[in-house]
């Protein structure tokens, strides 16, 4: 098991217009990534409550991603004005609870952007590995 | 105007609330379905056992590499079970006359020697056969019985007996328990009227065999586009295995030759394809992408790269940037073989360099161009259409009525017009369906 | 939910040929989802879409009585469609189907990974067999269809579009923003297309236009506001001269918005000399025979055109994309002047003269002795201005030397870019946008007319670049899809809105507040008032629900307990599974 390398589990909330459409081109163009992150599709990134993001967290997310289309491109027109609000109020909650703010990540992608889904994807795997699993975790100390 | 969920009665119909698509390729198919949707009946007649045209038979999709059979699928099904469509497959329309409004069609029915309504395509029929041919599907690359159907996905799905190599041994009929082969059935004509017609006969590939230059036929590793697509494909005679029928090789190294039968008034053939540098960009990256680690080296030989439509460029753009596909510029001399390992040795001049190049090839695929579809003159005589200098049909008023013929009440789209790629043929199908439900309109009294 | 049936689930999984299963385990994901809590079935199969893989849903639904149906195969934004009309043929509710991706998000881009790809698969499906569980019916709802079309824009491919559904029997109404129609094609000169003159055309159909009996042209006009949903839209059009507004209801919108010509400005050699000029600006100087150089206003003898310019030049200067229309009509603006000039010249990289008849333009150009030379645009050609004369030096990499040409005339090639204002009317009418900048159509091959907001098309060069043959086609198709709307009189449309629980609302507006279409009001009757969802108005995206402190609004199809039980069933999956990793 030790040998193992630590493989982080992230949520991925994604919007089912542009984002979803971006993350489909990214396995339509074949571009690879690793396969860390699940897709919950909504319709819109402001369907995200910040409750169920910290519900995540505490089920045992090393990281969660929030992506929606680029602002003024929602297919709700404004839906993901509220996600930007609630997604600063959730970092700094993070901040208060002992969350490495890094561990969430906002990501505006548009239906032609597949590369940009795929670097997000291999970024944030990164990024997370690197800090190590979720400290809330089982309800484990750290 | 017919009520939803019951199939029509063909001889119950007032010809002006029907229109005649003749053609069942993805042209065809959304012609039929954009003017059913309208309440209008529709009588779709195509010539071989299903609809789906040549995009049935292709593996994946420019310019985004949607697979063919996913993205057709639910067109077929949707077009099969349309309370307004009524499906002639394997039928042929004989003759034609009258004018917009009414116009009285026979319509050949084949006998496929299998009862539509009883088959459900079990195929339980098939391995009692004892005859195997070529499955023209395949590109002839593959085998079918002579009781058969082409693709998994063959629509309707209904078995047909060809009674061309049928030998009449009896075997299928005792096989199936329900009861659905007979084979005393005969060919029938059935005459209807129609108040509106859409062409949609589609194409034909060039005989790549004509250049004698390029080896097809005389060499085993030179093989046409489309019959790439089929090696490719998980439905086609290698299960998707893409590699050399010849020995059964991988091919490490792939050559596609463009303009095979297209831009050459040497062959009669002025005109621009339309559609083989950016299949043939497809394919040179469905090879990397299948075998990334046995196809080392894809190249294509081109005159020009025409990658116009929605997405093309980026696509190239990708072959290019990210599957390091090469590009050499300059029509090839000629081909040949190599008599020690059958790789194949392409002549070429890169005109962008002035240099004589050789390379060798473990494949060699030729991109052919496309032709008027087989009997469009017949097609187009019955009707009273012209053709223009390149052998499609003419449109009179390109710039404003792209898919009216001469003759009113009759409209064309997809690749009898000229060739094309799926997305315009599509939008040509809308419009001709469009055109086709205002003749309809116009007409029925309203 | 009155009547809680026991979910019983079937999970079917697909191979797409080679596409899924060439790298996820298929067999072994089916075997571990049949030991799923609820999941009565399981199995795989070659292609769920196909008319057998269908059957398949609808046999093991009646054999097994499911009432849920999880399909594990592509991305849903093509197929969902498909599998609910299926589910919906054996009695089994559209809401209570659930299809996980296991192709675009899981096969296609993790290939080279087939053990991780198949956990992953094994993952996805855990979740959507536990949000399936939760999912409830839900009643589909039909609107009629308001017998109306509006148009917006009226070059070619509005006034094809136009004509046609009047010609229908339909009502439609176009609305331009100039005070003329025709758009760009009224600005050029002879078409490519039989040499047959624009303005020819742009008479013919505006005549067409304007005797037609069921259209209403709005022109000096644009479009300032849309609510409303398919088959009944409230449009709002503002008459730029008199600033008067005008409401219309109609059922369908087809927008028709076209393209600019690019216009280099400030990138050299634009700018340099006023002999260098578009390709548009020459074609208005043919239109009105009066070819001439700006600066001296004399008949020009030497002409050069530079091709794509701004366009297939990611980054540089410009745009990715090929415009489609630029070569052949350059060829043919090429090969007309000729007959009044002397030496006429083209630098280029491809010529994509692709369509029925370009070639024989790109030959007669040839015949006519235009000289074609193809460069290398990553070594741009450089013009320099001496006393007012242009000098224009390339390498010609067909025959590797180094030329020069002194024009009088020096002609760009210009790309066709997005109008001005397309961010407006993408967000008006909730569009997207691709890389190149035009509107993105629901499915680039098999949808190319219809979009991702019901009701609305796209046609014409508003969709890409393209010539007015492939526009007008666009047109006449998405005339088409409005006048089956408007002949079907009705359309089914989503049942997935928010519902608030009286009991729970709080009153305290933050949901009025979020929502981007103001479908949340107040009954005041009550006391304390609390927070009514117009349906009609709501269009599902939740962003109430999501900013509601009390938990007050249901999410229909998209509850908090349906992405919750997703969240568990991930990160938190129930230890008895049985399958396992045996
Ligand atoms: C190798 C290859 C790869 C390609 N790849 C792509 C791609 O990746 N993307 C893309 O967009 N395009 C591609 N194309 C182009 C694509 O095949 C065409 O755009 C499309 O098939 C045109 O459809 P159609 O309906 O006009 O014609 P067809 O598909 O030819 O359909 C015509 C139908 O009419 C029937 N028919 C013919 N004559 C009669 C008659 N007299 N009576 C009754 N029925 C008749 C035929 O049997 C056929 O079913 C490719 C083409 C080739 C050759
Ligand atoms: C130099 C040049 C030469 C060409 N030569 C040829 C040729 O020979 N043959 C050929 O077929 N094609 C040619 N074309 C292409 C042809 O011009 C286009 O295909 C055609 O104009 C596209 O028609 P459209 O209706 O889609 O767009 P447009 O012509 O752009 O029309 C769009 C209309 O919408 C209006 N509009 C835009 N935004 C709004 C809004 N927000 N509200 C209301 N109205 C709005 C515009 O004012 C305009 O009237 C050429 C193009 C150029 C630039
Ligand atoms: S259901 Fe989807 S994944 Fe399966 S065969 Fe059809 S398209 Fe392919
Ligand atoms: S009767 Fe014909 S089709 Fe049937 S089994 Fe014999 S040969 Fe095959
Ligand atoms: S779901 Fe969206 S549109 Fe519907 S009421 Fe809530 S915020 Fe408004
Ligand atoms: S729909 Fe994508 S963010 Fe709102």
């Amino acid at each position: 098991m030790s040998g193992k390398r630590f493989e982080p589990s992230i949520v991925a909330f994604t919007c089912n217009w542009c984002s979803y459409g971006g993350a489909d081109l990214a396995g339509i163009s074949r571009i690879q990534y690793p396969p860390n992150s699940k897709v919950i599709r909504l319709m819109c990134s402001g369907r995200v409550d910040p409750l169920m993001t910290l519900e995540a967290f505490k089920n045992g997310a090393d990281g969660v991603i929030i992506s929606g289309c680029h602002i003024g491109d929602c297919h709700y027109s404004t839906g993901n004005y509220r996600t930007e609000v609630r997604f600063m109020a959730l970092r700094s909650a993070m901040d208060v609870i002992g969350l490495n703010p890094e561990r969430l990540r906002l990501l505006w992608a548009s239906a032609s952007e597949g590369q940009q889904w795929a670097d997000t994807m291999r970024e944030m795997a990164e990024q997370v590995r690197e800090l190590g699993p979720s400290p809330l975790k089982g309800g484990s100390k750290k | 105007m017919t009520v939803a969920g019951e199939k029509i009665v063909v001889e119950d119909r007032k010809s002006t609330d029907t229109a005649l698509v003749i053609g069942g390729g993805v042209s065809g198919m959304q012609a039929a379905l954009d003017i059913a949707d309208q309440g209008y009946s529709v009588v779709l007649v195509e010539r071989t056992p299903s609809i789906g045209g040549v995009m049935a038979m292709l593996d994946k999709t420019f310019p985004t590499l949607d697979c063919s059979a996913c993205i057709l699928t639910p067109k077929l099904s949707e077009v099969a079970r349309h309370p307004n469509i009524e499906l002639m497959t394997y039928s042929e329309v004989k003759s034609i006359t009258g004018t917009a409004g009414n116009f009285r069609v026979s319509v050949l029915r084949k006998a496929r020697k299998v009862l539509e309504d009883k088959c459900s395509g079990c195929g339980d029929c098939v391995p009692h056969c004892p005859i195997e041919v070529r499955n023209e599907f395949d590109q002839g690359l593959g085998y079918r019985k002579a009781v058969y159907i082409g693709f998994p996905q063959n629509t309707p799905l209904v078995y047909t007996i060809d009674s061309e190599n049928c030998i009449k041994c009896g075997m299928c009929v005792k096989s199936c328990e329900r009861e659905a082969i007979d084979l005393d059935l005969e060919d029938e004509e059935i005459e209807i009227s129609v108040g509106a017609i859409v062409v949609a006969t589609g194409y034909e590939l060039y005989n790549v065999a004509n250049y004698r230059r390029f080896g097809y036929g005389r060499f085993k590793n030179v093989i046409n586009a489309l019959e790439f697509e089929r090696l490719i494909n998980a439905a086609g005679p290698t299960a998707g295995n893409l590699m050399r029928l010849s020995d059964g090789k991988i091919p490490k190294s792939i050559g596609f030759i463009q303009c095979v039968g297209a831009r050459d008034a040497t062959k009669d053939v002025p005109y621009c394809s339309r559609v083989c540098c950016m299949y043939g960009i497809k394919n040179a990256v469905m090879a990397k992408e299948l075998q990334h680690e046995n196809v080392k080296k894809v190249t294509i030989y081109s005159i020009d790269i025409r990658a116009f439509g929605k997405g093309f460029e980026e696509f190239y753009n990708m072959a290019k940037d990210r599957f390091g596909i090469k590009f050499i510029r300059g029509r090839v001399g000629e081909v040949s073989e190599n008599s020690r390992n059958k790789n194949i040795i392409v002549r070429a001049e890169d005109t962008t360099t002035g240099k004589f190049l050789e390379q060798e090839h473990e494949l060699v695929v030729l991109c052919p161009g496309i032709l008027p579809p087989k009997g469009l003159r017949d097609t187009a005589n019955q009707l009273g259409l012209q053709l223009d200098s390149d052998g499609f049909i003419h449109v009179e008023q390109p710039a404003s009525n792209p898919v009216d013929t001469a003759v009113s009440g009759v409209y064309i789209c997809g690749c009898v017009e000229g060739p094309k790629d799926i997305p315009d043929s599509v939008a040509a199908g809308s419009a001709a369906a469009m055109r086709a439900s205002i003749t309809l309109w116009r007409e029925g009294e309203h | 939910m009155a009547t809680e049936e026991v979910p019983r689930i079937g999970v079917f999984v697909c191979h797409c040929g080679h596409n899924i299963a060439g790298t996820v385990d298929v067999e072994r994901v089916a075997e571990i989802a049949a030991h799923y809590p609820n999941v009565e079935f399981a199995t795989h199969f070659m292609f769920m879409c196909s008319d057998s893989g269908q059957q398949l849903i609808r046999d093991k639904i009646e054999e097994f009585s499911l009432n849920r149906v999880v399909v594990a195969s592509c991305s849903p934004r093509m197929h969902e469609p498909t599998f609910r009309r299926v589910v919906e043929e054996a009695d089994v509710n559209r809401y209570c189907f659930e299809q996980v991706n296991l192709r675009e998000h899981v096969s296609w881009c993790h290939m080279r990974e087939p053990e991780a790809a198949t956990e992953k698969a094994i993952d996805l499906i855990r979740m959507s067999v536990a949000r399936a569980a939760l999912l409830v019916p839900l009643e589909v709802k039909t609107v009629s269809v308001e017998p109306h079309t509006l148009v917006v824009g009226g070059g070619v491919a509005g006034l094809r579009a136009a004509i046609d559904i009047d010609s229908r029997g339909f009502k439609v109404t176009l609305v331009e923003r100039e005070p003329e129609l025709g758009g760009n094609l009224a600005k050029l000169s002879t078409l490519y297309q039989g040499n047959e003159k624009a303005s020819d055309v742009i008479e013919r159909m505006v005549l067409a236009a304007r005797i037609s009996e069921n259209l209403t042209i709005m022109t000096d006009s644009e479009v300032v506001d849309v609510e409303g949903y398919i088959g009944n839209f409230d449009v709002t059009v503002k008459n730029n001269a008199t600033d008067k507004t005008e409401k219309l209801r109609v059922g369908a919108i087809i927008v028709a918005t076209g393209f600019q010509s690019w216009v280099p400005e400030g990138i050299p050699p634009y700018g340099m000399s006023l002999d260098v000029i578009t390709l548009a600006q020459l074609e208005e100087m043919k239109r009105d025979d009066k070819l001439l150089c700006p600066s001296t206003g004399k008949p020009p003898k030497k002409v050069m055109f530079i091709g794509c310019v701004g366009s297939r030049q990611p980054g540089v200067q410009g745009h990715e994309h090929c415009s489609r229309y630029c070569c052949t009509a350059m060829v043919k603006a090429a090969a007309d002047i000729t007959e009044i000039t002397d030496e006429v010249l083209i630098l280029y990289d491809d010529i994509r003269t692709f369509g029925k008849g370009h070639e024989e333009v790109h030959r007669s150009a040839h015949e006519k002795f235009v000289m074609f030379s193809k460069f290398d645009r990553t070594k741009p050609a450089k013009t320099t201005v001496a006393d007012g004369a242009l000098s224009v030096k390339w390498r010609d990499i067909l025959a590797g030397d180094n030329l020069e040409f002194h024009p009088d005339l020096l002609v760009l090639v210009t790309a066709m870019i997005p109008p001005e204002g397309v961010e407006k009317v993408s967000q008006l009418f909730s569009l997207t946008r691709s890389a190149d900048g035009f509107f993105n159509e629901e499915h680039i091959k098999l949808a190319p007319l219809t979009t991702h907001t019901a009701g609305v098309m796209i046609a014409g060069a508003a969709q890409s670049a393209k010539d007015s043959t492939d526009s007008t086609t666009q047109a006449s198709g998405a005339a088409a899809k409005a006048a089956s709307l408007m002949a079907r009189g009705e359309v089914e449309i989503e049942s997935t809105v928010a519902h608030v629980l009286e009991e729970l609302c709080s009153s305290c507006h933050t949901c009025a507040t979020a929502c981007p279409y103001g479908a949340i009001s107040f009954d005041t009757s009550k006391k304390p008032e609390i927070a009514v969802v117009t349906e009609a108005e709501c269009h599902g995206c939740g962003t109430c629900a999501a900013g509601c402190p009390s938990s007050a609004i249901i999410m229909r199809h998209s509850t908090d307990e349906q992405i919750t039980a997703m969240v568990e069933a991930f990160l938190m999956p129930p230890p008895v599974m049985g399958g396992g990793d045996s």
